[in-house]
């Protein structure tokens, strides 16, 4: 017989599985490799973050209501392209410029929150109105987008970011760089909206039982709508961030980004089924593969290993899912 | 229903506007350019090169890209063969699984050049290159140059960040840097991959490695578009240009940019429009499958030279070594400007 305590103890273990993953991974890192453990590796791993990192929070929202959205990728090269070509003043970029100059920040962000959020708000409505598959939608965009990329570059890139957009990735706070900080910060209002506000918890819903819902009164196809939109100006977001960490941007920029931030949602504990996940467990899953990435560039091992140890992990994830449910179902 | 249709038509009539052609009048024929992708500007301003200089000597171009993907360029290869056009340029995305494709167009009578990445396992009519391992080679003597200049002899730790793993075209340059290199023994080299040979991948390897290996002398990068993300991330770990010592390849325009800013000591080119102009020059005689003799030509101003080797007549340009004191000759086809003369067939 489970006491009181313990069954609170194990629910909190289950509960924050990833994160002690985390802290048991970076401390066996920290011991076995060179150079790991300093306080530039960690800032690097939380910078390294930000873009897979964000990516992540939009296709968990989306896969929390019960859809898929793989066109995440395609839409951040997509605006940090155009982010590119319009502030860039080398290559293909534009060179626009404002007055005054810091203008450029906010500007620059709206736009790319606006390009993400159309591309969104056409995957929901095909997805709702015309009642197609997301994995289909979404599969589509993500090839048709990065064509489009190509096409308005030229297969060209820009380079020499507007010097107050560049600022954003060389300013640090604390030692790590303010893009950073803008994850966290998307983290936190995503974690706080899904879970304490009224869209938060009907998505949820809408994942577990869309039908349900419904007959609850609930208007689940206008909130799968705005959970695409809100996952393309989130992808949007990212793309931004992207242009800014590279002082530019490139046709092929982000490419592999959706595998990454689709084995961080599993590992973070999302299912794929709908219904259930958490952002701040996304988040740990991020960090966890980011240190990885880091281990292997330190290590000197080829980057093939990458792949492997990622399959792998979201194996695990995936089995450890598996075991934490069979586990809640013996406690109740 | 009615709007499901109505999108349906949309779409397919989208479809069919991207997929009309102009039709050139007075052609020697179609020759077919298989690109292996578009997101590299070096193969993006071969096209338009190979396109240009292929007009000028009277042929209709017609480019395919392979996005990287060898079974796709191999299908393009087999579907170009049924159209059985004058010729067929490859730059191949893997140079030995496009063997059976080429030996099979040849075989249907079809000639095959070869553009800037040499394949020596079958024959080809024609090879235009200027030598992926030279490349490595000619870096090497540079960054020799380079560390001499700075620490007094050749020494110092060197971080190569290549391309993705799975392209030939970065382990051929990893080669010939490497050969060069290994006479050194006071030269260490840390050699990582840019997966995908995406540029966020190259500034995160950049990153951690400064932080690592704070004594890095100089970063060697495989291309251009990897050297901005590369300063990126010197920048945002509080480096001035100069600081660390850059050495790229392959002569993209923000190579060149990255040379007037100081950032870069040297892009080693790869002289794209003297490689497009040879494959202009003898397409007359392969396609009339005459002999290409050997000996030197000229050209656009360079001196290269064709050789009968195994894998038959290959044309080697040289590549050359862009420096602040040169960047902004306009041979170099990083400054974009194209050469404006009609390019002649070789006599």
């Amino acid at each position: 017989m489970i006491g009181s305590r313990q069954r609170a103890l194990i629910e909190f273990a289950l509960d924050n599985l990833v994160w002690f993953m985390l802290a048991i991974v970076l401390v066996v890192f920290s011991l076995t490799i060179p150079n790991f453990l300093q306080i530039g590796i960690f800032a690097n791993i939380v910078e390294q973050s930000t873009f897979v990192g964000v990516m992540a929070i939009g296709l968990a929202i989306v896969i929390i209501g019960g859809h898929m959205d793989l066109s995440v990728e395609s839409v951040a090269a997509l605006t940090a392209m155009v982010t590119g070509m319009l502030f860039c003043s080398h290559g293909i970029g534009l060179d626009l410029s404002l007055s005054p100059e810091w203008l450029v920040v906010p500007v620059s962000l709206v736009i790319s929150l606006v390009v993400g959020g159309l591309l969104g708000a056409m995957n929901g409505w095909l997805v709702v109105k015309l009642k197609m598959n997301a994995f289909i939608v979404t599969l589509a965009s993500y090839i048709w987008v990065r064509g489009l990329v190509v096409a308005i570059s030229g297969g060209r890139s820009a380079q020499g970011l507007s010097p107050p957009l560049r600022s954003m990735g060389i300013e640090t706070f604390i030692y790590i760089p303010l893009i950073a900080w803008i994850a966290i910060a998307c983290f936190a209002l995503f974690t706080f909206i899904m879970g304490r506000t009224p869209f938060g918890r009907h998505i949820t819903m809408i994942g577990g039982n869309a039908v349900a819902t419904f007959r609850a009164g609930i208007r689940v196809d206008r909130l799968v709508v705005i959970s695409f939109i809100l996952a393309g100006a989130i992808a949007g977001l990212a793309g931004w961030l992207l242009a800014i960490r590279t002082s530019g941007a490139t046709a092929n920029l982000g490419t592999g980004m959706l595998f990454n931030a689709f084995a961080a949602v599993v590992i973070g504990g999302v299912s794929l089924k709908g219904g259930v996940g958490r952002l701040p467990g996304v988040y740990a899953g991020v960090l966890l593969l980011s240190s990885i990435h880091t281990a292997i560039n330190l290590m000197g091992l080829p980057a093939h290993y990458t792949q492997v140890i990622l399959g792998v992990l979201v194996l695990a994830a995936v089995l450890l899912d598996t075991v934490k449910l069979s586990i809640r179902q013996r406690l109740t | 229903m009615k709007r499901k249709l109505a999108a349906l038509a949309g779409l397919l009539a989208f479809a069919a506007l991207a997929l009309i052609h102009p039709a050139y009048a007075d052609s020697k024929g179609k020759i077919y350019y298989m690109v292996p992708t578009l997101l590299d500007e070096f193969q993006t301003e071969s096209v338009s090169a190979i396109e240009k200089f292929l007009k000028d000597v009277g042929y209709e171009p017609i480019t395919l890209n392979a996005d990287n993907k060898t079974d796709l360029q191999q299908s393009q290869m087999n579907d170009t063969i049924t159209l059985k056009p004058a010729a067929i340029i490859l730059a191949a995305v893997d140079f030995n699984a496009l063997q059976p494709s080429i030996e099979k167009a040849r075989a249907a009578g079809i000639p095959v050049m070869e553009f800037d990445r040499q394949i020596t396992a079958t024959k080809s009519d024609f090879t235009s290159v200027a030598g992926t391992v030279e490349i490595g080679q000619v870096a090497a003597g540079e960054i020799q140059r380079l560390l001499k200049a700075k620490n007094g002899d050749v020494k110092g730790k060197i971080l190569q960040v290549l391309g993705d793993p799975a392209d030939p075209y970065t382990l051929d340059i990893q080669k010939g840097f490497e050969e060069k290199m290994k006479e050194f023994a006071g030269v260490q080299i840390i050699s990582l991959p840019a997966m995908q040979w995406a540029a966020d991948n190259a500034g995160t390897i950049v990153s951690d490695q400064m932080v690592a290996n704070p004594d890095i002398d100089l970063i060697f990068v495989h291309a251009a578009h990897l050297a901005v993300a590369a300063v990126a991330s010197l920048e945002a770990k509080g480096k001035k240009p100069g600081e660390v010592m850059l050495v790229s390849s392959n002569g993209a325009p923000v190579g060149l940019d990255l040379i007037r800013k100081g950032w870069e000591q040297v892009e080693v080119e790869q002289p794209l429009y003297a490689q497009a102009a040879a494959i202009a020059m003898f397409a007359d005689k392969v396609v009339n499958k005459q002999e290409i003799k050997p000996g030197n030509y000229k050209v656009l101003g360079l001196d290269s030279v064709v050789t009968i080797e195994s894998w038959g007549p290959n044309i080697k340009i040289p590549g050359a070594a862009i420096t602040k004191d040169n960047v902004d000759e306009p041979r170099f086809w990083g400054n974009l400007k194209a050469p404006a003369d009609k390019i002649t067939p070789v006599e």
